[in-house]
């Protein structure tokens, strides 16, 4: 299953992509941004895992956008953010996320949140 | 008070200003009326000098007013940039402590394994288990370094402030640039306003009871409707 995985920070891209591979996910491709994800993103997609906060298109247009296309209208689309208020969680809700985590966050609950996602990204 | 009232006075000091130079000028022109028509005006001279006392009694007031809103928005913006960078420090040594805990916990087990090594039938199933252990504790090492990403935004938010303080400091001096000489252009760095790329409320702090509010939110928006 190959898995998007969107934030501006090098680091945070690197730690879930490590994330990834230890629970058993290797097949992974990385975007600096929304407009890079965009660019990356096709059918083969499985599953987005994005930030909120980033340059030229954040998380959030990110996710509308999918949405409004017949290939991401269905991909599940996890946000890891900084972002933690319940105004935000909310936007991030509308926009169409399927599920939140807050950084910093625990491999863990990564695990549980992409687990819980599986069935949506098999379907 | 906001940074926007602070702004709003500023400018309403600013227009304040320009009603008392138009004041002075109709008084510059009211008295060379009078020395036309009257070459004794001078009896209205101190009429006309009270009413400009007046005027900029009104305008200091007014000045006074933008000063103290600009300094309490100051104080207000550089409390939480003091705020910001002591979080910096604080995850920046928290980050480091779990680090060398978990270097030490993890040059404890490869000493362990190398006691198993050395036996002359060494354990293979505690081996494995120590070797699971390890990979833990150099996994949450990688996580402690979630810490960048938090930090980094962080000082986005308080050189943002700075660069804001910057932009006031400036407005403020062409206030009192009549002759339009500023030479305002100060070089503000290309990646000082990444407006959108941080949060200004990043932080490390209490991350299990955020994560708590985003779980029982979502949890709710899937729970069938009573």
């Amino acid at each position: 299953m190959k898995f998007l995985v969107v934030d501006d920070s090098a680091t945070m891209r690197r730690i879930v992509i490590n994330s990834l591979q230890r629970i058993g996910f290797h097949d992974t491709v990385e975007a600096a941004d929304g407009q890079d994800a965009l660019s990356k993103f096709d059918s083969s997609v499985k599953f987005v895992i994005t930030d909120w906060n980033m340059p030229n298109m954040s998380g959030t247009e990110l996710t509308k956008v999918l949405r409004s296309r017949p290939d991401g209208a269905a991909v599940p689309i996890l946000m890891v953010t900084a972002r933690s208020v319940k105004e935000d969680i909310l936007t991030a809700m509308e926009a169409g996320v399927n599920n939140y985590i807050v950084k910093p966050f625990t491999p863990q609950t990564l695990k549980e949140k992409i687990d819980a996602l599986l069935p949506v990204a098999a379907a | 008070m906001s940074n926007s009232r602070a702004q709003e006075v500023l400018y309403e000091s600013e227009a304040a200003l320009r009603l008392v130079d138009q004041e002075l000028h109709d008084l510059h022109e009211m008295s060379r009326e009078d020395h036309r028509v009257n070459s004794t005006g001078l009896a209205d001279l101190p009429q006309i000098l009270e009413r400009a006392n007046a005027q900029i009694l009104s305008v200091l007031a007014r000045l006074r007013e933008s000063r103290a809103a600009l300094q309490r928005s100051t104080v207000d913006n550089l409390h939480v940039t003091h705020e910001k960078l002591r979080e910096v420090t604080s995850a920046t040594e928290d980050a480091a402590i779990n680090i060398m805990d978990a270097c030490d916990r993890a040059t404890g087990l490869v000493d362990e394994l190398d006691a198993i090594d050395a036996q002359p039938q060494p354990d293979r199933a505690k081996a494995g288990a120590l070797r699971s252990t390890l990979r833990d504790e150099l996994f949450l090492m990688m996580g402690a370094l979630q810490f960048q990403d938090i930090t980094s935004q962080q000082l986005s938010h308080a050189s943002s402030v700075l660069v804001d303080m910057e932009q006031r400091l400036i407005d403020v001096s062409k206030l009192f640039d009549t002759n339009g000489t500023h030479e305002g252009t100060v070089a503000i760095p290309a990646n000082a306003s990444r407006a959108g790329s941080f949060d200004p409320n990043a932080t490390t702090r209490d991350a299990e009871g955020r994560q708590a509010l985003a779980d029982e939110i979502f949890t709710a928006s899937k729970a069938p409707a009573a």
